[in-house]
């Protein structure tokens, strides 16, 4: 490869080879701490215990290729949670789910609605959703413990298929994961909702201009990040059976999961393409950091060094890869 | 008269404090003691600080999620470092907030870091930090600085009513008076014309973001007083509360607007309305409702204006 195609290729491609190196490089030290690291069950488990990760990513991914940010996706999560163990109380299944996704989209309706008509800036708008959210939860389930999941739900929630031999199968939830992000590939690539999504992202006033109804277009986005998350919440209201919300003191709820999600979706690069990003990024960024913490788990490293190194993460990925860009 | 209304749209929010103070003196007896006023103000304090602290990015144009992490941050190294020096400690408190808003300017000048993802990474880091240095709230915060921060005379807190006073004063001076506060408008409302014109942007853009951080680190200092410990979590939530009590101040989100005024006016209703809550007995959660409506509420009506005088100018 001559030296004019070297640089073509890492334009084009300079993110993907920084979260790759990066891929590697935490794989190596998995494998050097532990021999079994390299077993297709670990794997799996990784892929298991981060696949609510993986949906609710999904979701910030649509808003942040439309060039927004969801900050409430992780307490729309959490309150579905809640009001659906309440309402399921063990043994009604399909009203609550309804009543749930109803929920969802009528949050992201609102943000939606909130962001393209009175224009107010994204960030505000998310973050006091998830306030007004916290806020919500609280008062109405009173903290938890109340209700619990129905059982076909829980059964779901923990199913495993195509186990043979050793193999112990493949989670359900993982291959819903998996089925949504490439729905949504599909529907971002190849469908014209995707391709003015995309438009929205990479130049707003381009789009206004070109007659696309970017209104109409973000509050689809944001609707459809809530139902997601609702989808989100009720895999883990399965696994969770009587669930307890983390409360991140003042912060409101569900804050870290949802800066989980902007992180799998910045380490990705969906960020830096604005309208350019995708769902495959997405994927190896959820799967880089599940990798991670699952290695610093290993380590004996608690909660506290892995938002240390989430944070160093972003901040080194989105650092170089603004440096290098300027210099490719 | 049109001066009289010009005023008024100036400084409607203190016409707004006015009227909500009054009217809750003659609904009720609780809002006539002093002891309220006394708590009302200390808990304004920390509000007004951060909000600065906000406000000053916000003008330049940017947002700084990290406010509320690096005041836990003073908390934890204050209940930490406070038992064997206290100016010790207090130094220490101001060079690491230094250091972690020059970090954040660097990073969003010279690494073009988008000024979001960057206070995202930045709060991150800060808070495992803290919860390193302290996994659960405690520590020894020395009753001397409790006595100076939280003076009290015949039972009315005089040192917090007396931080917000000497801080406006400050603040007002440094945006209004000095070159670095007109160089921070300029930058805020148009950065082209600020470069051309011979202002150094990038300098300036840091200067914020170090003065963001050591205001939000002195607000820590005074929570840890409050709390007379040291907690991981005790700022986060004033990240909330400084976007509110900016835009309520009637700071424009698209930067070079904005003055300090509006914003501690704005701080004191936000304290006055928590109180109220927690006079009410109300369940202490509603707080989290009222907040994030009213500053959907605030920051729609504000753009709303915007928009609206932006399209008269045109």
């Amino acid at each position: 490869m001559n030296k004019g195609k070297l640089q073509q290729f890492l334009r084009s491609n300079l993110q993907i080879t920084i979260i790759l190196i990066g891929l590697l490089v935490v794989i190596i030290a998995g494998a050097i701490i532990t021999p079994r690291f390299f077993s297709v069950n670990h794997f799996v488990n990784i892929l298991y215990l981060n696949s609510i990760l993986g949906v609710l990513a999904i979701s910030q991914t649509l808003v942040i290729i439309s060039g927004g940010i969801d900050m409430s996706v992780g307490a729309t999560y959490w309150l579905v949670i809640m009001l659906g163990a309440q309402f399921m109380k063990g043994e009604s299944l399909w009203g609550p789910v309804f009543i749930c996704l109803l929920i969802g989209a009528a949050i992201g309706f609102i943000n939606g609605f909130c962001i393209a008509k009175l224009k107010i800036p994204y960030v505000v708008m998310t973050l006091a959703m998830m306030v007004i959210i916290t806020g919500v939860l609280y008062v109405t389930t009173g903290g938890g413990g109340g209700g619990r999941s129905a059982e076909p739900l829980t059964q779901f929630s923990i199913q495993r298929v195509l186990s043979f031999g050793t193999f112990r199968g493949m989670p359900a939830r993982v291959i819903i994961w998996i089925a949504l992000a490439m729905l949504f590939a599909i529907i971002l690539n190849r469908t014209a909702l995707g391709w003015k999504m995309r438009a929205l992202g990479s130049n707003m006033n381009a789009s206004v201009l070109s007659g696309i109804k970017t209104d109409r277009i973000q509050v689809l986005t944001y609707t459809l990040s809530g139902v997601l998350a609702v989808v989100a919440g009720l895999l883990y209201l399965g696994q969770a059976r009587t669930p307890y919300p983390t409360f991140q003191s003042g912060v409101g709820v569900g804050g870290s999961i949802t800066l989980d999600t902007i992180a799998a979706v910045v380490l990705g690069g969906t960020f830096f393409y604005g309208g350019n990003g995708g769902m495959g990024r997405t994927f190896l960024g959820v799967v880089f950091l599940s990798v991670l913490y699952s290695v610093l788990n290993m380590v004996g490293l608690q909660e506290e060094w892995r938002v240390i190194f989430n944070g160093l993460f972003i901040l080194l990925v989105v650092g170089s890869y603004s440096r290098m860009k300027s210099k490719v | 008269m049109k001066n009289t209304i010009n005023l008024f749209k100036k400084h409607y929010i203190y016409f707004v404090l006015l009227i909500f103070w009054v009217v809750s003196m003659a609904i009720s007896p609780f809002f006539r003691t002093t002891s309220t006023f006394s708590s009302i103000f200390i808990g304004a304090v920390p509000i007004v600080l951060i909000g600065f602290a906000q406000n000053i990015v916000v003008i330049g144009q940017g947002f700084d999620l990290s406010v509320g992490s690096v005041a836990s941050l003073a908390t934890c190294i204050a209940s930490v470092l406070m038992g064997y020096n206290q100016i010790l400690a207090i130094l220490v408190i101001l060079a690491v907030c230094a250091l972690i808003g020059f970090i954040n300017g660097v990073g969003v000048t010279k690494f073009k870091i988008n000024p979001f993802i960057m206070t995202l990474g930045m709060m991150f880091i800060v808070n495992g930090v803290s919860l390193i240095l302290r996994p659960s709230p405690g520590g020894f915060i020395p009753e001397s600085l409790k006595n100076i921060l939280l003076f009290r005379a015949r039972g009315f807190a005089v040192g917090p009513l007396l931080i917000i006073v000497i801080a406006g004063l400050l603040g007002n001076y440094l945006l209004k008076k000095r070159s670095l506060g007109r160089m921070i408008y300029a930058v805020g409302s148009d950065p082209v014309s600020a470069r051309m014109s011979g202002v150094n942007v990038d300098r300036i853009k840091i200067y914020i973001f170090i003065l963001s951080s050591i205001v939000s680190g002195i607000a820590g200092i005074f929570i840890a007083s409050r709390i007379s410990s040291g907690n991981a979590t005790a700022g986060a939530g004033y990240l909330f509360d400084s976007f509110i009590v900016v835009f309520m101040g009637g700071t424009l989100v698209t930067g070079g607007v904005g003055d300090f005024s509006g914003t501690i006016a704005a701080s004191l209703i936000i304290a006055s309305l928590v109180s109220i809550i927690q006079f009410l007995d109300i369940s202490s959660w509603y707080q989290y409702i009222v907040k994030g409506v009213i500053l959907v509420i605030v920051s729609g009506i504000q753009i709303y204006f915007y928009n609206k005088r932006r399209k008269l100018n045109e």
